[in-house]
């Protein structure tokens, strides 16, 4: 299968270069350039805010296309639990399920149940382990690069485990090599997502560690299919069985559902790009220490939220709301452990977060000083206008790119028409 | 490239502005982290100059922190005017504070600012005068040798 370098794509026969993508970005991660955006891998979180406000439709996500699934023998689908949230309290799990599977896949496993699972050892983990400083949810995938490239120190505190959609995909494939027989190279399990941040950290894992995913689709994508293949799967319910979490483990597809689930009172959920940029500056800064776990997910309103979903968010979820309420709480962990085989060290990462910080203005201080004082004598030349028309969000990203040596003071239009340049 | 020495800037601090209170800390954390110090050092900076700036926007009437980097130290000159404090060592200790309830209900005031800035450190220097202003200087070296914390965690208590 082919996998992508990123997440998403920018198609030049669309993009007209209005800047809209370039001032919308949180990461400062896109310059438009010869009348194209642009993205910087390097500073690039995956949050999909250029994907949600291109007028054009020129940001495309790189999903798993359906030629990719098919290279796969045996086809497992892992739907986020946003999914569930999509059709409404009269669209049981069990329903979308069983509608994965007329849509071509082996299997539809249901990840919400991964992910009560781990997040039962969480809890005795972030109990034991406490001292003084919050642990950072390790579930959304954007979140974890925005701390790698803009909050470096605080990545010790993610909490070091694996997403619950790993620890489902590895799972998965052990179960399937050792029923069927099937080696595990054949075995794609495909995630169905809201969000690019999955895929993209399928291809660039946080960790030296290999992702267990083969593949995400968008719910966008399969929506469609999904109301059709819907229809048959509630006039004959009879896949029970495939549902296996209870109301906790769907509540991890809107924000507060980690820290609903946790049940442990030191705890803050927050979701949304500028608010999780906002608590990791003041976490930075020594507040919080009261905190014991923070949840942060990069969409407004946790994974429902998410640039792929199709439902508006707030419907989404009050179904979720429903759906917790229908399925109750969750079962003892030592069941669940006992039932599945599981062990705790398969929750657990084996090798640590490290920083991915955006490079300072010169490796050595003395050099980046005298690059910052250059930067504020190009900014004070600059017109303070913010345009964009140069194609940096900003007067002062463009200052930052021309001492990086990325753009020239010309790039202003301002300069350019007053011929005021040096 | 030209090799500077010093980077030099200044910003302002209300008394009483909670709402931007806080952002000349951040900016600092920003031009620190752009400056090439490792993450520990950032951190320690941000901590310290944030409890520093909070104490003006709590106790004072306005005043500023003036930021100095050089390769081997960052300073951070913290002046006020303001009412001042009159006994340095008591203010000093664990816990001792004469925030009222409202500034405790915000999540400040538990008496740790001080000893905080202390802790995150190389030198500090405070002296006050009542009815005039206060003055903390913050002195964090940038060797390598001699940083305190081994990871990234600060050296703080809550
Ligand atoms: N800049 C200042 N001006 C006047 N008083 C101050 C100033 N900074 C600190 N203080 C006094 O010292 C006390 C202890 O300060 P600190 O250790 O920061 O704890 P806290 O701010 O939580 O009270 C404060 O309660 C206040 O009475
Ligand atoms: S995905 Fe987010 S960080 Fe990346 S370019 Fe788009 S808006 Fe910027
Ligand atoms: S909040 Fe959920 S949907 Fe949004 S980026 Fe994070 S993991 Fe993806
Ligand atoms: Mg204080």
């Amino acid at each position: 299968m082919r996998i992508p370098d990123h997440a998403l794509r920018v198609d030049p026969a669309r993009c007209t270069g209005c800047v809209e993508c370039t001032r919308a970005c949180p990461a400062k991660a896109i310059r438009v350039r010869d009348n194209v955006a642009q993205v910087l891998p390097e500073r690039c979180i995956d949050c999909g805010e250029c994907y949600r406000v291109c007028p054009q439709r020129a940001i495309v996500p790189v999903t798993t296309t359906h030629t990719d699934v098919s290279t796969f023998k045996y086809k497992v689908a892992l739907p986020s639990p946003a999914l569930y949230s999509q059709f409404g309290p009269s669209t049981l799990p069990e329903d979308v399920l069983q509608a994965l599977l007329s849509l071509g896949f082996d299997l539809a496993y249901d990840k919400a149940y991964a992910c009560e699972l781990v997040f039962a050892d969480v809890k005795s983990y972030i109990e034991e382990n406490y001292a003084g400083e919050p642990f950072i949810s390790p579930v959304c995938p954007a979140v974890t690069r925005l701390i790698q490239l803009m909050f470096p120190a605080l990545t010790g505190q993610i909490l070091p485990f694996r997403p619950p959609r790993e620890v489902a995909a590895k799972a998965i494939k052990a179960d399937v090599t050792g029923r069927l027989n099937i080696p595990e190279d054949e075995i794609g399990v495909i995630h169905i997502t809201p969000c690019l941040a999955k895929l993209a950290a399928m291809i660039n894992p946080p960790t030296a560690e290999r992702s267990s995913l083969d593949g995400a689709v968008g719910i966008s994508e399969v929506y469609g299919s999904m109301l059709v293949a819907l229809k048959q799967a509630k006039s004959d319910r009879k896949a029970r069985s495939m549902h296996h979490s209870s109301g906790a483990g769907i509540g991890f597809g809107r924000a507060g559902g980690e820290v609903a689930d946790l049940g442990i009172e030191e705890t803050l959920a927050v979701s949304g790009v500028m608010d999780t940029i906002k608590i990791l500056k003041d976490l930075e800064r020594g507040k919080l220490r009261h905190i014991k776990y923070l949840e942060c997910q990069i969409c407004p309103g946790g994974c429902i939220g998410g640039p792929l979903t199709v439902q508006n968010r707030f419907i989404a979820s009050n179904t979720i709301t429903e759906f917790v309420k229908l399925f109750g709480a969750r079962p003892d962990i030592e069941d669940m452990m006992k039932a599945g085989g599981h062990e705790r060290e398969h929750f657990r990462l084996s090798k640590a977060i490290l920083p991915a910080a955006i490079p300072p203005l010169d490796a050595d201080t003395s050099f980046a000083i005298g690059k910052m004082r250059l930067r504020e004598d190009i900014f004070r030349k600059l017109p303070g206008k913010n345009c964009a028309a140069c194609g940096a969000p900003d007067c002062m990203t463009l200052a930052d790119d021309i001492v990086r040596g990325h753009a020239k003071i010309e790039d202003c239009v301002f300069i350019r028409a007053d011929g005021r340049s040096e | 490239m030209i090799a500077e020495t010093v980077f030099n800037q200044g910003f302002e601090v209300e008394g009483g502005d909670f709402v931007r209170g806080g952002e000349a800390s951040c900016r600092i954390l920003e031009i620190l982290k752009e400056l090439a110090f490792p993450p520990s050092i950032v951190r320690r900076a941000g901590i310290a100059a944030y409890e520093a700036e909070m104490n003006i926007v709590m106790y004072a009437d306005d005043g500023g922190l003036e930021l100095t980097v050089t390769p081997d130290r960052i300073v951070i000159v913290v002046a006020d005017r303001g009412q001042g404090i009159p006994d340095i060592e008591l203010a000093m200790r664990d816990g001792y504070s004469t925030a009222t309830d409202e500034i405790r209900e915000m999540g400040f005031g538990a008496g740790m600012g001080l000893p905080n800035i202390k802790k995150n450190s190389d030198e500090m220097k405070i002296s006050s005068t009542l009815g005039e202003g206060t003055r903390v200087e913050i002195v964090i070296k940038a060797n390598h040798g001699e940083v305190r914390c081994e990871d990234s965690r600060p050296c703080a208590e809550s």
